[in-house]
């Protein structure tokens, strides 16, 4: 198979999910505007962070007005998933030269890993597996771009009323939920929430990462007693 | 100006953690503590969160009755489980929550 045509598998392979990236976009759009950062704030932290979880954990917690170091650190936790799929494909990219190999890590998001991990598995020996994550990546890319541009432009447009931010817990449940798979992930959930609740009621303003710490510490502790 | 640098500390820290573990730099075996840790990460960031954002707050009181977004949340969590689908779940849990805010 031809560099082209694996770059073209990626890029249709990675299309269909687009239907659930687009809304995501459009939402994160209308979010960041709403938080009161500017229109080139809103658009190029599309591109400077490119990661769809962080940035409406960035624009959620930048309009209640949280400590900087607080929305850093928040952003750097929930990105950390990002070094298991790194590891589970540098077997795959070493080989590559330091260009290839920014550029692949640059567009190493959910979706695209998602999609290029199965064709990484099933044809292990391929010589140009990289264009197949250049397809996914790009195409992810681009339509992330032009739909947070869309809800950024059409953020203005909504009527008050319909309260989308509300529609950040909603995503974040259908994130988390399907994840939730064993006791030690309930464990980790229950603690977490409740450290929350228990924070805030105390107005402390490291109720994330505190919480976070103990779910951590709980789900850990916990998970030598989940079915093997 | 702070926002600028906070966007920019933010771009740097994720592509730092895409490219790491590429760049050749990391031991070759990950200690498996720190592999099983970081599973975790999504579910014990993301819970406070979506805690915070189904939660009346009043000062420093906790209102959970008569909250139409905890009740909206957890009809999503009901959804997500069943379906465990995204689009599935942003959709009911935002209608039952446009609902309730109407006609309670």
């Amino acid at each position: 198979m031809s560099r082209w045509k694996m770059f073209q598998e990626g890029v249709i392979e990675e299309l269909p999910l687009q239907l659930g990236v687009f809304p995501f976009g459009i939402i994160y759009g209308i979010l960041a505007m709403e938080s009161g950062l500017t229109f080139l704030q809103s658009f190029l932290l599309s591109s400077i962070i490119f990661g769809g979880a962080s940035q409406i954990i960035f624009v959620q917690l930048i309009s209640t007005s949280t400590p900087f170091g607080i929305i850093i650190s928040s952003v750097a936790a929930i990105n950390s998933r990002h070094f298991l799929y790194g590891i589970s494909i540098r077997e795959y990219v070493k080989h590559l030269s330091v260009t290839w190999r920014l550029l692949l890590a640059y567009l190493l998001t959910d979706e695209a890993y998602a999609v290029s991990i199965r064709k990484f598995n099933n044809d292990p020996n391929n010589e140009f597996l990289h264009y197949h994550l250049l397809g996914t990546g790009l195409t992810l890319f681009i339509i992330w771009q032009i739909s947070t541009l869309t809800g950024i432009i059409l953020g203005h447009e909504l009527p008050q009323f319909l309260e989308l931010q509300f529609i950040i817990p909603l995503t974040f449940i259908a994130i988390i939920i399907p994840m939730i798979n064993s006791i030690s992930f309930i464990c980790a959930a229950l603690s977490s929430a409740t450290t929350a609740l228990i924070f805030k009621t105390l107005d402390l303003n490291l109720w994330i990462l505190a919480s976070a710490s103990i779910g951590l510490i709980v789900g850990v502790t916990v998970s030598r007693f989940d079915k093997k | 100006m702070t926002t600028w640098f906070t966007i920019f500390l933010c771009g740097i820290l994720t592509f730092l953690t895409r490219f790491i573990p590429l760049s050749g730099l990391m031991p070759n075996e990950l200690p498996l503590s720190l592999k099983k840790s970081l599973k975790y990460i999504p579910v014990v960031i993301l819970t406070p969160i979506i805690i915070n954002s189904l939660s009346i707050y009043e000062g420093t009181e906790l209102y959970l009755l008569e909250n139409n977004k905890l009740y909206a949340g957890l009809i999503a969590i009901l959804v997500s489980t069943i379906f465990k689908n995204v689009l599935a779940t942003i959709s009911i849990g935002m209608l039952s929550y446009v609902l309730m805010s109407n006609i309670f």
